[in-house]
């Protein structure tokens, strides 16, 4: 029977390549906690903006019923379910072990991903350029930072996918690059459970 | 979690993704959106009402996003992602619930009304 040391200052307690370990579970797990702190982040923003939702929180300046269309908001979400689903189904050709199909899900996810960014930078730039920007009022702080601070995980999430792209014909379905591709796949079906959120509570009831 | 495996396209979080399921919780969330666009922009219910019918298909588009897109169920291969979100899922209630509480009167509560400002001050 083997001896083992007693623990001390010098015990690795995770050994990267121990044999015993799942690698790409220990990341998928890791990653899941971290988007869990991120959606109390975002739980953080949701509150600052109802609590500013008001003619007090706007000074003088617009409140949502005033700045949200919620029909334009339904063309954002098809254009993130539709990114969201593109890359979903790239992780299916994934598990054929199809590289084209995982790319072609992959460059799909982004273009789409693009229109929704290019709705929502029209929508802000077009509040700015009407004189309500985000310094102009609580209330549209509160509501710039919710919005862009979705906008820029979604901007995060691209620059990811564009690094993947080059991964996979370099690196081929490595153990790291295939945790990278599931990581992302939460990060990216995330994004689309929080802008539910953002749609529902700012585009639609914020315009009612 | 699972057992380690060699090839990582058999790791069970690849095996996991499914055509059906993804385009089924797409079209979910889709149906669920526009239900509540329709209820938007219809305005033919009270307040209360609107928001807990909004309410309402948010929810079942979250769960319809947990089930469909993530795939989270009690599996081997998911049930510490499951337990984690059940075990946060009360954190969300008490910081939105409390702090809801806590602003719900902000303004009755903390300003003073402009009636009750005309009170002399001690330079008058």
């Amino acid at each position: 029977m083997a001896t083992q040391a007693a623990p001390g200052a010098g015990t690795r307690l995770f050994h990267p390549h121990f044999e015993g370990h799942d690698q790409i579970s220990a990341r998928t797990l890791g990653f899941w906690l971290y988007m869990l702190s991120d959606a109390l982040l975002f739980t953080g923003l949701f509150l600052a903006y109802a609590v500013l939702n008001n003619p007090m929180g706007a000074a003088g300046g617009p409140i949502a019923t005033q700045i949200v269309n919620p029909v334009e908001g339904m063309w954002q979400t098809y254009a993130v379910l539709g990114s969201v689903a593109a890359y979903s189904l790239a992780t299916v050709a994934l598990k054929k072990g199809s590289m084209v199909g995982v790319m072609a899900g992959i460059v799909i996810s982004i273009l789409l991903a693009l229109v929704f960014l290019g709705y929502e930078v029209h929508d802000l730039m077009g509040l700015m350029a009407q004189g309500h920007g985000p310094d102009s009022s609580g209330f549209l702080s509160a509501f710039f930072v919710l919005i862009a601070t979705h906008g820029l995980h979604m901007v995060f999430g691209i620059l990811w996918m564009i690094v993947m792209l080059v991964q996979i014909p370099t690196l081929g379905f490595s153990p790291n690059v295939v945790a990278r591709l599931l990581n992302l796949r939460m990060f990216w079906q995330f994004q689309a459970t929080v802008w539910v959120l953002v749609y529902v509570y700012v585009y639609m009831i914020g315009a009612f | 979690m699972s057992a380690p495996h060699s090839n990582p396209l058999e790791h069970p979080e690849v095996r996991q993704a499914s055509t059906w399921r993804y385009l089924a919780g797409f079209a979910a969330t889709i149906v669920l959106m526009q239900a509540a666009l329709t209820v938007t922009l219809r305005q033919h219910l009270p307040y209360t009402e609107y928001t807990l019918t909004i309410a309402g298909l948010a929810l079942a588009s979250l769960l319809a996003q947990a089930a469909l897109f993530f795939g989270l169920d009690i599996s081997r291969a998911q049930i510490w992602k499951s337990v984690s979100l059940v075990l946060t899922v009360p954190l969300f209630i008490l910081s939105v619930g409390l702090t809801v509480w806590m602003f719900h009167s902000l303004m009755q509560r903390t300003m003073i009304m402009p009636q009750n400002m005309a009170q002399p001050t001690m330079l008058q």
